[in-house]
């Protein structure tokens, strides 16, 4: 069995070959693939220049010579096969390198802005090209995580939560570099660890260390909330002079019997929560009640919901990123399973233009690109730094970002012709 | 049939010993002889009878007696032959006639005979007459000399030998014949050698050259026909195949297909008589008695069955290609196998003896042990056991005890996943806030270090300016505070990690108590203070200064009960037992019981727990009594943990030991755990898991797991589930105190190299 016969096909229409089988040496690589696939485009088009591409069996990467990974896979070697080939994304280029002054806990971006929270207690905003625009300094103990809401030309609202217990909305205006703290979310009895806001901009929602997920309106007001204070008020006044106006939650979603890690609002009237209690719960904000429990079996450290492909990645302690379909009824089925790092998984976020990738970071120290595709080995792994990954985020103009203990926010450029291909 | 010949003969001799009454000495010879001499009669007659015929000569007429014995066969005539030989020729050719008829009845080997005879008579024929075949027998009597089967000498006085049929005497030849004649004739007549001398007739005959010839071949044992082929072919008549006629065409008997009547009465009357019980069919005999008997009827049971339990001697081993006196090479010892075969003992040899090869069996030596070795097969015999072992198969992993697979039993720690690092000294303890978000540790680098868990992130670092020996978080939620033993004093921190209300709540525990404070205070050995500036800057609240240094703190669940232990051999004060809330402290015991290494307060019960070196009280702290006290088994008890269920306690010891104890079933540990190779310094209790830890100076965290079961029959179930490295051994020093996560099965260890690790 020397020889295969391979029919090649591609969804990117500049590199379409003939419909016509092939007969390959069973025992080629992906680079030699790749040269028979540029032989046939040079004789089609004279102007092609060499392109590299990966190949895929049956949905299936190809990282081993082509028979191994037939037999691997079940594959009949007597019928033709039918290989797709895509443009090979190339290696994320690091771009830039923001020092902090302390560990970062939680990085944001779009698509002009980086948004970072720190252990140092405050957030900080950056330029994409590094530049550090704005610190955010307010609360009283770590910032855990960061989240813009929403921009109108020049002035945007963002978030932050804290250790101190407070989700901090704050109104940023670019152009004149303004910053004014509008609201102080008070409620939670524990630190917040999540934020996300909703697909509007009109609500976000916070899930704390004291297992309570709350829902709070983001919309800047001018008068405060009343809140039902505690019998020594003197004292607390004394201990933190209160930033922006107090407001009080929507609503509260329990449930949880353990801290929430990690919130994210997927759908417009749809939460999703993942917690230490081993389970990821979606919520139905509007009755505010849980929908859908998966439970795993070790403690979430984040997730991520990817509109495309309609799944969530979760990453675990017990080093694996798992994707799950939040659509399934109390199911715990895990649709696949992504191994490779070796520490805890802190970060994890789907690509926002293509539905098969997603980046995760991990206390050993590494970033690492995925292929959903190619679940046994990561496309690239990232090993910029220097200490544990906490957070990472992917943009829509294809920039990835991550950041950790080693206090560097690390960017990298995601090659443009990919999203073009992959969405 | 030379017997039948015997018979015959001897009948014959019969015939004629009652004929003449005198038996001759030749008769008595054995045939064999006999039938030789017959042959050389012709010669021999010739020289014997000589001095007969010197008488018989003497009478001229030779008398034929014509009378022939009618009982002699014409067998007779073997004996008889020589005589008949001289007989006449009319006689002879009568004879002749006889002889072939008698020739044909007869045998093979009597043929062979008659033929020899026959040569005879043709001798005698041709030298009388030509056509002798007429008359000539051999079966016929000699009737030229009618005296017949006599010896001869009996006529030799008489001038004749005998009378002819006429009844005329023979009469000897005229014989002047002496010696002298006898020899000039020898020495003259050249015929001489072939002459016989014939006594019936008393005449000298010659032999012609066939004669001569014939008794050659005689004499060789060759037929006396030249012509006789005496190796013809035989004709077969019966062979191995199958043919298609019979050997006899006689037709089968008609009594051969039909039932012998005669058979059939006797078979009837023997089935008659066997159904009338007159015989018995197959008697088998009786030896019961008589012929054989019990030797050992009257041996009790017990000796026969010390005979069922017969031990053979050990048997002698077959002798080897070793013991060959010469071995194939493969056996010979090279200089190694000698040179250790002489180094080891001789019961540990593998051989008794070195292989030795030599040339031959010939040249082998007497064996020089064999006395000895007797002397050990006696002894081997003498000594064989005379108890038979009763040797029970079992299968050494059917020993095991059956434990469930790891898998089985998770979630366990099974990966180090976190590391806390910024201590300079080593970290003697660690403790976990109720939440699981926050992990205190008190160093000898004299800081008191706040961490958040899930970031290994260090919060806050309170310096207490001595080397801590014990820290512990309340265990209360709702209060946030941290007792650390520094030296001799114990600090009540607030470390306000935590909700506002709880950190309120706590701030109030701590001051509210302020007015009570006057009136306890007087002669107490331990002293309450309130920190000042700095140290409250840090969240130090409260000291509290004990007499001695203090080894241990620890805290009742419900948070407002604090206990500390002071090690000291000498004096009564060892443990105080502390009230937050009135800021009292109290010493429980009056008495020294022994050093005190740890105390735990039970988590439901009001009871309390005090380990001592070698054993565990348990007081009632209401009935202010001891309920128990669990024997630990070793020898210095380092640590005790108590199950959050209350029921089970863990004590682990300096001589790498750890005792399971379940309260309600004994005070001895129900299982020990021998897993360290070193002195186990901490033990500690998961509070939801079936989960036990310990953690040893060899650097290692043990994970056990430890089910009870509500069926009391059923055996705790007690595996050791994981081993845990990570710690670098410092000083001697590994893991010096081990703590589960509150929630998670998580086991957090701090070590002597300034870390603490979190393995999940």
């Amino acid at each position: 069995m020397s020889q295969l016969q391979a029919r090649f096909f591609t969804e990117d229409q500049r590199y379409v070959v003939d419909d016509v089988p092939f007969s390959v040496p069973a025992a080629s690589e992906v680079q030699d693939l790749g040269n028979v696939i540029n032989k046939l485009l040079e004789a089609k088009h004279a102007s092609h220049s060499r392109v590299e591409f990966d190949f895929l069996v049956r949905g299936q990467f190809l990282r081993t010579p082509l028979a191994t990974h037939m037999e691997t896979e079940g594959i009949s070697t007597e019928d033709v096969v039918e290989i797709e080939y895509v443009q090979r994304i190339t290696a994320p280029e690091p771009e830039e390198c923001m020092m902090h002054d302390d560990w970062i806990s939680s990085v944001e971006a779009d698509s002009e802005w980086i948004l970072t929270g720190s252990y140092d207690k405050t957030a900080r905003i950056w330029s994409l090209e590094g530049k550090a625009v704005m610190t955010v300094a307010g609360h009283s103990d770590v910032v855990k995580d960061v989240a813009w809401v929403k921009r109108d030309g020049l002035t945007s609202l963002l978030l932050t939560a804290s250790l101190d217990q407070t989700v901090l909305l704050w109104e940023w205006n670019s152009e004149r570099n303004k910053l004014k703290a509008r609201h102080c979310c008070r409620g939670h009895t524990g630190s917040v660890d999540a934020i996300s806001t909703d697909p509007t901009g009109s609500k976000f929602c916070s899930g704390s260390w004291d297992k309570m997920l709350k829902i709070w309106s983001a919309v800047p007001t001018e008068e405060a909330d009343e809140v039902e204070e505690p019998a020594d008020r003197p004292r607390k006044k004394q201990k933190t002079q209160q930033l922006g106006l107090t407001r009080t939650p929507l609503m509260t979603l329990s449930g949880h019997n353990e801290a929430v890690s990690s919130v994210l609002w997927c759908d417009s009237e749809e939460v999703c929560s993942a917690s230490w209690d081993h389970t990821i719960r979606v919520w139905d904000v509007e009755a505010g009640i849980v929908k859908t429990t998966l439970t795993g079996s070790k403690v979430f450290n984040c997730i991520s919901y990817s509109p495309l492909c309609r799944r969530l990645a979760s990453g675990s302690t017990d080093r694996h990123i798992r994707l799950w379909d939040p659509r399934t009824k109390d199911g715990a089925l895990v649709l696949l399973s992504l191994t490779s790092h070796t520490g805890w998984v802190t970060a994890v976020k789907w690509a926002p233009s293509h539905e098969h990738q997603l980046v995760s970071g991990s206390l050993d120290n590494l970033v690492k690109l995925w292929d959903t595709r190619s679940c046994k080995a990561p496309l690239y792994d990232l090993a910029a730094h220097e200490d544990k990954v906490f957070c990472v985020d992917w943009t829509e103009s294809g920039l990835m970002l991550s950041g950790g203990a080693d206090n560097k926010l690390y960017t990298y450029r995601y090659s443009a012709a990919q999203t073009d291909a992959g969405a | 049939m030379e017997a039948s010949r015997r018979n015959v003969q001897s009948a014959g001799q019969r015939v004629g010993m009652k004929k003449t009454e005198k038996t001759d000495k030749k008769r008595s010879k054995p045939d064999e002889e006999e039938e030789e001499d017959q042959l050389f009669d012709l010669n021999n007659k010739a020289v014997e009878e000589d001095e007969d015929d010197k008488d018989l000569s003497d009478s001229e007429d030779s008398v034929y007696s014509g009378l022939e014995d009618s009982g002699s066969d014409s067998e007779d005539d073997d004996d008889d032959e020589v005589v008949e030989e001289e007989e006449e020729e009319e006689e002879e050719e009568k004879d002749g006639s006889n002889a072939n008829e008698d020739e044909e009845e007869h045998s093979e080997q009597s043929t062979v005979k008659k033929s020899k005879k026959k040569e005879g008579a043709v001798v005698e024929k041709e030298m009388k007459k030509d056509d002798e075949y007429d008359h000539d027998t051999s079966d016929e009597e000699d009737i030229r000399n009618t005296v017949g089967n006599i010896p001869m000498e009996w006529y030799k006085d008489f001038p004749h030998v005998g009378y002819d049929l006429d009844g005329k005497k023979i009469f000897k030849p005229i014989r002047n014949k002496d010696e002298l004649d006898d020899f000039l004739e020898k020495m003259e007549n050249p015929d001489y050698w072939k002459t016989v001398h014939d006594k019936k007739t008393a005449s000298d005959i010659v032999l012609s050259d066939e004669q001569i010839e014939l008794v050659k071949r005689l004499q060789r044992g060759q037929f006396g026909d030249v012509n006789f082929n005496e190796y013809e072919p035989t004709v077969e008549f019966f062979s191995k195949d199958v043919m298609i006629h019979p050997v006899t065409n006689r037709p089968a008997d008609k009594r051969s297909f039909i039932p012998s009547l005669i058979e059939k009465e006797k078979v009837s009357k023997l089935v008659h008589a066997i159904k009338m019980g007159w015989i018995k069919p197959r008697r088998v005999e009786d030896d019961s008695r008589g012929r054989f008997y019990d030797l050992w009827a009257s041996e009790s049971s017990s000796s026969l069955a010390k005979h069922k339990m017969h031990l053979p001697a050990p048997k002698i081993p077959l002798p080897g290609h070793e013991e060959s006196y010469n071995p194939p090479p493969e056996y010979m010892f090279t200089d190694e196998e000698r040179a250790l075969w002489e180094q080891q003992d001789p019961s540990d040899r593998r051989l008794p003896f070195v292989p030795r090869k030599y040339p031959g069996l010939r040249q082998v030596p007497a064996f020089s042990r064999f006395i000895h070795e007797r002397f050990e097969r006696c002894l081997d015999l003498y000594l064989c056991p005379r108890q038979r072992k009763m040797r029970v198969n079992v299968n050494p992993e059917d020993l095991i005890p059956k434990l469930p697979k790891p898998k089985d039993l998770q979630p366990f720690p099974t990966t180090q996943s976190l590391v806390y690092r910024g201590h300079s000294g080593l970290v003697r303890s660690i403790s976990v806030s109720p939440s699981g978000q926050w992990l205190v540790s008190g160093s000898d680098d004299g800081s008191v270090r706040l961490w958040e868990v899930c970031s290994s992130r260090c919060m806050k670092t309170v310096q207490v300016g001595g080397a801590v020996k014990s820290v512990a978080w309340n265990p209360n939620p709702s209060l946030c505070l941290v007792a650390v033993a520094v030296d001799s004093v114990v600090l009540i921190l607030s470390p306000a990690l935590a909700d506002k209300q709880v950190v309120s709540s706590s701030e109030r525990v701590l001051t509210a108590k302020e007015e009570e404070e006057g009136p306890s205070e007087g002669s107490q050995p331990v002293v309450w203070s309130e920190t000042e500036g700095e140290e409250l800057n840090q969240g130090i609240r409260l000291k509290i200064q004990h007499p001695k240094p203090v080894h241990q703190v620890t805290w009742h669940s419900k948070g407002d009960y604090l206990a500390s232990v002071m090690p000291e051999h000498s004096s009564h004060l060892q443990v105080f037992i502390h009230q937050l809330s009135r800021r009292r402290s109290q010493n429980p015991f009056r008495r020294n019981k022994g050093l005190v290494q740890a105390v735990a307060f039970h988590p439901i019960r009001p009871y309390f727990f005090v380990a001592t070196q070698r054993s565990v009280r348990i007081y009632n702290l209401v009935k202010q009594e001891m309920t128990k006290k669990l024997q630990a088994n070793s020898k210095w008890i380092s640590s005790i943990a108590v199950h959050s269920g209350g029921d089970h306690v863990i004590c682990g010891s300096y001589d790498c030991k750890l005792s399971w104890f379940d309260l309600d079933l004994s005070t001895k540990p129900y299982k020990m755990l021998r897993h360290h190779k070193k002195a186990v310094r901490s033990v500690a209790y998961h509070r939801g898991y079936p989960l036990f830890a310990s953690a040893s100076d060899d650097g290692s965290v043990i994970v056990c797991h430890g089910t009870v079961y509500n069926d009391l029959l059923q055996n705790p179930l007690i595996v050791p589930v994981k081993v845990l490295r990570g710690h670098a051994i410092t000083h001697d020093l590994g893991v010096l105190d081990v703590t589960f996560h509150p929630t998670q099965p998580w086991v957090f260890s701090s070590g002597a190299d300034a870390t603490i690790r979190l393995f999940t």
